[in-house]
């Protein structure tokens, strides 16, 4: 008998074990989970210990934070990112060691992608793979994602929360690292044309929300997230119909339908830049509108070089 | 807080009949009146009983006669009843709210008064902050009847406090409770056979324990706080993981016909009424709250989190459950109709 055959049988004995010890404990009138559970005894260490893990998980026995933070559930869509992240996207990590590896820190990254932004995704994946001590982020999502069937919660627990200033202050009091996209639908919705050109922050809410934290600023330059999705036009008709802040035209969307939401695979670049300390000025400050804009306008120079600086390193767009 | 003398409007609701239990025990509690238009249902030992109700001007004339300190308003009706219809909810909750206010203000020798209002002021949206602290009511749209009665006598009470600033007045925000000896839609829903879920959506919900919700409304009484104060456990939990610890399977409807098909099942199945329509949104949205000010400034500390007061209630509920039987002899002996 050759090696592969007999663990074929090994395994299907190891499984005819497993039903019948799940029959007995039905019968013996344990309730499905938990006959399965005590079923899983027959079973070779590796199976047994996904069967359990998917039981336990049935029981809702698992940990989910107070932001609906589901961990395991992360680490299960995992793959799908990587394959996203190592092959899709060929995604060249740098500078991820200037991350903090503990407490408090505020990302801050340009906005780009139009149907879907994955710049929030592939910035995780790129903390979680390349840095030394890896550590989940939180991600300020747009609101109207969170009105959104299926999208909402898959979104939430992965880590991602309404964009809103008392959710980030929060998150940063409670030492997370959190995402934030100052530019928000206007980063997303500016057509092809006008890629990598940084829109305006916001009002610099960022960096009073950084300011009365004391969370420092981690400036990240994405390169390759315009092009995943190109923006041609947009559709108001489309956008009022399902009410959304805006619908986009790309070459495959809507015209290939489920078809045209596959991204195209672009070549990424991602750069963490050092920390910008602001511990120089007092959480006071963020009422003072010159400090704010001054910061604010640090950083959003600091990534618009940055971004430049990839796009001529990155070379060819998709090869 | 000694010689602490205490009126108590709702007292036949459970809430109110729950609080002047535990206040009955203390013995820097002098005297509780109960007013209600109707007896409570259980036993209270040294509760004087009123009959008023509290949408009468008779309140008036009555509660100046019992000289207390202490008002405590828990007749605000968070879902209609039996002999409770949705029209008259409104009645009771705003217009009482307002005589009773009237009443209070007649009162010399009043101090504190403390409303058991409800979180509901918050809203339910989807992209709404995850933590509402006390200053952000009213942010959101007021989509429901009941949301908008919140706010008007929530409107209310502020001018009432502002009016008299020598009082100490607290309104009290709670988030729905749970508990397995409490009978309100939400736990009825909870503990149905098979719950019907809004398919694609996953509300992150902080649901009360009942002790918790009597304890912090007894530690209100002992601590005056001025303003407004949330009343929830600490963390939240989704709607998918309280009904998986509470073994009962999730059915996904479409969202829009989640209303009518909860309305169908509680009249035919268990003969409850329908859930209030905020708890549509809230079993959609979700809704939380931060607690700060209630673990801080009242120094109360809930006892369950999210998750333990589900875990209570589960363990609690547990028997009741109607869970398809798979063993093979009683399966087949259903279905062919003999009994082996």
């Amino acid at each position: 008998m050759t090696g592969e055959a007999r663990e074929q049988t090994l395994r299907a004995e190891a499984l005819a074990d497993f039903l019948r010890e799940l029959r007995r404990g039905v019968e013996a009138g344990l309730d499905p989970l938990a006959a399965t559970q005590a079923a899983t005894e027959s079973l070779p260490t590796r199976l047994r210990n996904s069967v359990e893990a998917i039981v336990m998980r049935l029981r809702g026995e698992y940990h989910e934070d107070e932001w609906g933070f589901d961990e395991q559930f992360a680490e299960a869509v995992l793959p799908l990112f990587e394959f996203l992240y190592d092959f899709w996207w060929r995604v060249e990590a740098r500078g991820v060691r200037n991350v903090p590896a503990h407490g408090r820190a505020l990302l801050v990254a340009n906005h780009a992608g139009s149907l879907f932004p994955f710049d929030a995704t592939m910035m995780t994946m790129a903390i979680m793979r390349e840095h030394p001590l890896p550590r989940w982020p939180r991600f300020m999502v747009l609101d109207w994602a969170f009105v959104l069937p299926f999208i909402s919660s898959f979104i939430r627990r992965c880590g991602g929360v309404p964009a809103s200033a008392h959710n980030a202050t929060r998150l940063l009091a409670e030492n997370e690292l959190v995402m934030a996209f100052p530019e928000g639908v206007k980063g997303t919705a500016k057509p092809f044309s006008e890629r990598y050109r940084l829109q305006r922050f916001g009002r610099g809410g960022f960096v009073e929300i950084a300011l009365r934290s004391g969370a420092p600023i981690v400036p990240v330059a994405v390169v390759g997230s315009e092009e995943i999705y190109p923006k041609l036009a947009e559709s108001a008709t489309l956008a009022r119909a399902v009410g959304a802040p805006f619908v986009p035209i790309t070459p495959t969307f809507p015209w290939l339908g489920p078809l045209g939401l596959v991204p195209l695979p672009s070549r990424w670049r991602i750069e963490f830049c050092e920390p910008i300390d602001i511990s120089e000025h007092p959480p006071a400050a963020a009422d003072d509108r010159r400090v704010v804009f001054d910061l604010s306008e640090h950083v959003r120079e600091t990534i618009q070089e940055k971004v430049y600086e990839n796009l001529v390193g990155r070379g060819s767009t998709f090869l | 807080m000694s010689g602490c003398r205490l009126a108590i409007t709702g007292i036949s609701s459970f809430w109110g009949t729950e609080l002047a239990r535990r206040l009955e025990r203390d013995p820097a509690v002098d005297y509780i009146a109960g007013i209600d238009s109707r007896p409570p249902t259980a036993e209270l030992e040294r509760t004087e009983f009123i009959e008023a109700d509290i949408r009468s001007p008779m309140l008036a004339r009555l509660l100046p006669t019992t000289g207390v300190d202490t008002v405590v308003h828990c007749g605000i009706l968070w879902y209609p009843e039996r002999e409770r219809s949705s029209s008259a909810l409104h009645e009771i909750n705003v217009v009482g709210t307002l005589q009773l206010l009237a009443a209070c203000e007649r009162i010399d020798t009043v101090r504190q008064v403390i409303v058991r209002g409800s979180a509901a002021i918050y809203g339910c949206e989807g992209p709404s902050p995850y933590f509402f602290t006390e200053e952000l009511a009213r942010r959101a749209p007021l989509r429901t009847r009941f949301q908008r009665d919140i706010s008007e006598l929530e409107q209310y009470f502020e001018n009432f406090a502002r009016r008299r600033p020598d009082l100490v007045c607290c309104m009290l925000r709670y988030q729905p409770e749970i508990g397995a000896g409490l009978d309100s839609p939400l736990v009825r829903y909870l503990t149905l056979p098979v719950v019907p879920v809004q398919l694609g959506f996953d509300p992150r919900l902080q649901l009360l324990h009942a002790d918790d919700a009597t304890g912090a409304l007894a530690a209100a009484v002992r601590t005056p706080v001025r303003g407004a104060v949330n009343v929830a456990p600490n963390g939240s939990i989704s709607l998918s993981r309280i009904l998986r610890l509470c073994g009962r399977p999730a059915v996904p409807v479409p969202p829009p016909l989640f209303g009518p098909a909860i309305e169908q099942l509680n009249r035919r199945w268990l003969g409850a009424g329908g859930l209030l329509g905020d708890g549509i949104r809230f079993l959609r949205y979700g809704r939380g709250v931060d607690n700060r000010r209630l673990r801080e400034e009242i120094g109360f500390e809930p006892r369950y989190d999210a998750d333990a007061a589900v875990r209570d209630l589960a363990a609690k509920s547990r028997r009741t459950r109607l869970g398809p039987d798979l063993h093979p002899g009683t399966l087949a002996a259903r279905l062919t109709g003999i009994d082996g």
